[in-house]
């Protein structure tokens, strides 16, 4: 098992040129077609956290009370925009083989490395996102201090975790479509149950509590607030890092497992 | 030993077998059984298939439907693995099977050039070496700068063919069946095989049903049967092993 993963890391390395190449030209093929191309990748968060922010704190009042409290908009954003990366690997990395079919049955391409391509082309959007956050953060007023430090660990574990779940995802879809019709159907209750929208630690039932320590996507977006909003080192919270790292330890055992046996009968299926 | 007695293919007893499942359901369960639990018919498309192929060399692969002349050359192209055995092959190889696979619609005949030379590992100095070539041999005129889905299939099938034979291949793999846009283009085509063929040191695997194109080309014959090797020689014996063989039955 551990010889797939220093061959599925060995090739990520060895083709990592015409990964990026390719996940910039995926870029390109998402732009084509429109005037305004490359503008409508950040058109949709925004208008998803204008309509959020809307919803929850002119409409539903809630955010903070103490006034000296961050803005409520900046706790929403340093959830909503590392979703919008897990939404995109959750939707287009689930499958990537039936996406790529022509890297898998057409020419010679490293099979663990296909993933990257859309952790690439979605991983630039989400860099030009974070970079918004950023200015939002500054024009808020908010302090440089030593909490941001954490925000390149967060964002590099997330980018681990999906790689490996989309993986072991594509892998299973490949052979059945049962498990992208899970997924696809599972996205937006993960949405609406992670805590992105509201304050999982403000919940006090202790065993939804302790469910959500096993939820990757409620980890992310905790240490993402812990980070832009909440200040704290995420590792103050040890329960959430354990959680995490457990759930992507099984998950990587899966996906090398699920890839160890499928890798040479995905080009015979698709 | 000359340059030209360079091995660019070995096959080692090669089996290539494929699972059939009778229900979608068993092939997922499957991922988790052990081997002696699955559900699945196991059938050999390739089986124990062992020969040498040296720098140079023109062969014809002569077989009937499902013979698995294809699941050979998908072997050699890398795209598929063999269930046990060893497969190995040197060099850049170049298949003219399924031309048109794998182009994106919505990006141009140009862009399409390039995505493809990334995908099979070119580097960007190489691919802007090929790029001139391919559009003047796929002559589309302004078109290259359109997007693909405004093409139409014999278009699309030149620019496939036009990226094959001019990305300097090693090994080139020709389906027979080839067809490719017009006479006046499906004859520059030919023109072009030959020339590659001429040159000594591009090995080449011509796949074919019938053996009247064979002969022109090829020196050797490799015929199949059922998966299995039923003669590899010089190509005259090859046509004449394979063309009883097709009385047999």
């Amino acid at each position: 098992m551990w010889s797939s993963l220093k061959d599925i890391l060995r090739d990520d390395w060895a083709w990592r040129s015409q990964i990026h190449n390719l996940g910039m030209f995926e870029l390109k093929k998402k732009s084509r077609g429109a005037a305004l191309g490359w503008l409508w990748f950040f058109v949709k968060p925004a208008l998803y956290i204008f309509v959020f922010w809307f919803a929850l704190e002119i409409g539903l009042r809630s955010g903070s009370k103490d006034p000296s409290a961050p803005p409520y908009l900046l706790w929403l954003s340093a959830g909503l925009i590392p979703w919008f990366f897990m939404q995109a690997m959750l939707n287009a990395g689930t499958d990537v083989f039936h996406k790529h079919a022509y890297l898998v049955n057409k020419i010679k391409f490293p099979l663990g490395s296909i993933p990257l391509i859309d952790i690439v082309s979605s991983g630039v959007i989400q860099l030009g996102l974070l970079l918004a956050l950023f200015v939002m953060y500054f024009a808020c007023g908010q302090p440089v201090d030593v909490y941001l430090l954490q925000v390149p660990l967060v964002w590099a574990a997330m980018v681990l975790f999906f790689y490996v779940f989309s993986l072991m995802a594509s892998c299973m879809c490949a052979f059945s479509k049962d498990v992208k019709n899970l997924i696809a159907s599972l996205t937006t209750p993960f949405f609406w149950l992670s805590g992105i929208i509201f304050d999982m630690s403000a919940i006090d039932i202790p065993a939804v509590k302790a469910v959500m320590l096993f939820n990757p996507i409620t980890s992310l977006t905790t240490a993402s607030r812990a980070a832009f909003y909440d200040k704290y080192w995420i590792w103050e919270s040890p329960e959430v890092c354990l959680g995490f790292a457990a759930v992507f330890a099984v998950t990587l055992l899966m996906a090398l497992f699920v890839y160890k046996r499928t890798r040479s009968e995905v080009a015979d299926v698709l | 030993m000359s340059c030209n007695d360079q091995v660019m293919i070995r096959f080692d007893h090669v089996t290539k077998s494929y699972r059939l499942y009778s229900n979608d359901r068993d092939r997922l369960i499957d991922i988790f059984r052990g081997e002696k639990h699955s559900k699945a018919k196991k059938v050999n498309a390739v089986s124990d298939l062992s020969f040498t192929i040296r720098r140079g060399e023109a062969i014809a692969f002569l077989g009937h439907n499902g013979a698995g002349k294809s699941t050979t050359l998908k072997m050699v192209t890398g795209v598929a693995q063999p269930s046990s055995g060893t497969v190995d092959v040197n060099g850049r190889v170049c298949a003219l099977l399924e031309l048109t696979a794998g182009f994106n619609r919505n990006l141009t005949g140009r862009e399409n050039i390039h995505l493809r030379g990334q995908a099979v590992g070119m580097s960007p100095e190489e691919i802007a070496e090929l790029e001139p070539k391919v559009v003047k041999f796929a002559d589309l005129g302004s078109y290259i700068d359109q997007p693909v889905r405004t093409y139409s299939s014999g278009m699309k099938a030149r620019l496939g063919f036009a990226f094959a034979v001019n990305s300097d291949p090693e090994i080139l793999v020709v389906d027979e069946a080839l067809s490719v846009g017009d006479k006046r283009f499906r004859k520059k085509c030919l023109r072009r095989i030959r020339h590659i063929m001429e040159d000594e040191n591009v090995t080449v695997l011509f796949v074919t049903h019938a053996s009247a194109t064979a002969q022109e080309f090829c020196t050797r014959g490799i015929v199949l049967e059922h998966g299995r090797l039923r003669y590899d020689g010089p190509l005259d014996d090859a046509i004449r092993i394979y063309e009883k063989s097709l009385d047999e039955d």
